[in-house]
């Protein structure tokens, strides 16, 4: 065993030895070899590895970050309003839920990948900001008296209405990061954010930093999933959270086939109508059927190294928000 | 219950003639062609059969007809149409939903413009040879270096004085036969000529007597709905001069003229505006608008 692992370790050269493991092991695209010929493993799943999908299509990895890319930069202005427009607003209680679900506290360090518009991270905010509100309103009951000390701090704004949480925003597409910007300032979300270009698949951030991980409808467009779970594993605090909300399969026969009318029918024309833009939609609906079932997804969480991995379903499963945590 | 309701639903949700989707495991066992498809019982098939086909359009496939095809179902095409409508309404500098309702409207009348083209001999050579317009194709030196007067240096002041070029044309999407796609692109980018032609300019008004010309000669839907709708953001003033002259001299003038796609305007850079003018039956431009286009 050792000779034919040296020979794929030295070929893979700078990829880290974890990764390689990994890769090696029978999921997804790769298909399953006798565990004896290693090297043979090696060469038969370069062929492969290189063909993925992108919505119905095939195409190679290297061209699918682009194509993937390439979607998101021209949809990015119309991005929120297509989003109403597709939904009919529902995604907005979807992102609620998954807030709700999150319970964060105020001093919680948040990451939010693939969430250029911002979406997540301003929920997010404003969350923590009536936490804290409710806060000092029970406290305000409770303490009748303040000592002058305390009042003069609060006319004078001094404590930092956060409480110390930060949320970090990392997208791989500098244009959705432009809308996500322009959104923040309009709305006056100027402290506790930061924007961050990276790729969920090598994140640029050290191990161990943040206490929630959270991706919302975008893990489906990543190239290599079980590459951004481990990632989320690595850079999640012990005792970190991970949440996933992203499309999923519906379990009713007959919703399932309204859905299905809904998506390739109607989708597509409003993303003609109103973005001017009929592609990038019929990939995004395609993508949602590619992506793996709720039981599917949880194991692969489970392989990332997470525990007590639940999922709930909502809307009839159209969405499922996936919950792990490293520990 | 659930079979009814799609045995009245999937027709509306196919894709056009043989066209195969991807994941087309069901179709594959009928022969190509509508009539086999709605004798099958859906008894036959159990949900996992029916479960890839037919709402998956099929546009990876190797049937696309042309490059830029996207085959589109009868419901679809019945949204893009209400939609395109809607929104070129609402922002008219949306032309690339104009072209789209053009599209997917206009399948009958092309046919029946191609027919009149397959008659003239002029015509059948257009449809032979494909020309397109577009500032690749089109020699902008020569014809800058052509008379005065004559066609195609009309046609390039025309095209500097509006600051409008041959290339803003989207193209063809909607359209499922190729050489209707070929019509339409061609009526598209005839619609400049139709502009040096006419004599009109490219504001509301001028686009609005176009297309009036355009609805008489060629019956498009679009063109009669543009036609109809446009005038709706118009001042009182411009809709009296619109109907009160210029309208009745587009009519006229579009029911005098042969079918203005016809005429294979490469050739006839050198020919005299004037001279096409009479060829044309098109009478001088109404004293409101002369001298602006």
């Amino acid at each position: 065993m050792a000779a034919p692992r040296s020979y794929v370790l030295w070929s893979y050269c700078g990829r880290g030895w974890s990764r390689l493991v990994r890769t090696c092991g029978p999921r997804g695209l790769h298909s399953s070899l006798p565990a004896g010929s290693l090297g043979v493993r090696f060469l038969s799943q370069e062929k492969h590895a290189t063909q993925t999908h992108f919505g119905f299509e095939t195409v190679s990895e290297e061209e699918k970050g682009g194509k993937v890319y390439q979607v998101f930069e021209s949809v990015a202005k119309k991005y929120d309003v297509m989003n109403d427009m597709m939904s009919l607003g529902i995604h907005r209680v979807w992102k609620d839920m998954l807030l709700w679900k999150m319970n964060p506290l105020p001093g919680t360090q948040l990451l939010d990948v693939a969430g250029g518009t911002g979406d997540i991270a301003f929920r997010f905010l404003n969350y923590i900001q009536a936490q804290h509100q409710r806060k000092q309103k029970r406290q305000l009951r409770a303490q009748q008296n303040l000592s002058w000390d305390e009042i003069a701090k609060k006319y004078q704004d001094e404590e930092d209405p956060l409480g110390g949480s930060h949320v970090m925003i990392c997208d791989i597409n500098r244009e959705m990061l432009k809308v996500g910007q322009k959104k923040a300032s309009d709305q006056g979300h100027k402290a506790g954010l930061t924007w961050v270009l990276g790729d969920a698949e090598e994140l640029p951030f050290d191990d161990h930093k943040f206490d929630i991980y959270t991706i919302a409808f975008g893990i489906r467009n990543v190239t290599h999933i079980d590459q951004a779970l481990q990632e989320a594993h690595r850079v999640l605090k012990p005792g970190g959270r991970f949440l996933c909300l992203e499309f999923s399969r519906v379990n009713n026969p007959l919703i399932s086939r309204l859905y299905d009318l809904y998506s390739f029918q109607v989708i597509p024309v409003l993303g003609e109508v109103i973005a001017g833009d009929w592609k990038s939609y019929q990939y995004l609906v395609e993508s949602i059927r590619k992506f793996p079932s709720q039981e599917e997804f949880k194991e692969m969480i489970e392989d990332a190294g997470f525990q007590k991995v639940t999922y709930e379903s909502l809307t009839s499963g159209i969405v499922a928000i996936h919950s792990g945590f490293k520990l | 219950m659930t079979t009814l309701w799609l045995r009245v639903s999937l027709p509306f949700c196919r894709l056009p003639g043989g066209l195969l989707s991807t994941a087309d495991k069901w179709r594959r066992v009928l022969v190509p062609g509508g009539k086999n498809m709605r004798t099958l019982g859906f008894s036959d098939l159990s949900f996992s059969d029916l479960a890839d086909v037919p709402f998956r359009a099929g546009i990876h496939g190797t049937s696309l007809l042309y490059p830029d095809h996207i085959p589109t179902s009868p419901l679809q095409k019945a949204l893009l149409a209400a939609g395109s409508a809607g929104m070129a309404l609402y922002d008219p500098y949306r032309h690339d939903m104009v072209a789209v309702l053009g599209e997917t409207t206009g399948f009958y009348t092309l046919k029946v413009l191609r027919d009149q083209m397959r008659r003239d001999p002029e015509g059948t050579q257009i449809l032979q040879e494909r020309p397109r317009i577009s500032l690749a194709t089109l020699d902008m030196d020569k014809l800058r270096s052509l008379p005065e007067g004559s066609f195609g240096r009309e046609y390039l002041r025309f095209l500097d004085v509006n600051r409008v070029s041959p290339d803003t044309r989207v193209p063809t999407r909607f359209v499922d036969d190729e050489e209707l796609a070929y019509v339409i692109q061609r009526y598209r980018e005839v619609h400049d000529m139709l502009h040096t032609l006419l004599g009109m300019p490219t504001n509301i008004l001028g686009e609005i007597v176009v297309k009036w010309f355009e609805a008489v000669q060629t019956g498009l839907p679009m063109c009669v709905l543009g036609a109809l709708f446009g005038p709706v953001r118009l001042s009182a003033r411009k809709l009296h001069v619109l109907v009160s002259e210029l309208i009745p001299w587009a009519v006229h003038n579009g029911h005098r003229a042969p079918c203005v796609l016809n005429l294979y305007y490469e050739r006839r850079w050198e020919q005299p505006l004037a001279a096409l003018r009479k060829e044309l039956g098109i009478t001088a431009v109404p004293p409101c608008m002369q001298g602006l286009a």
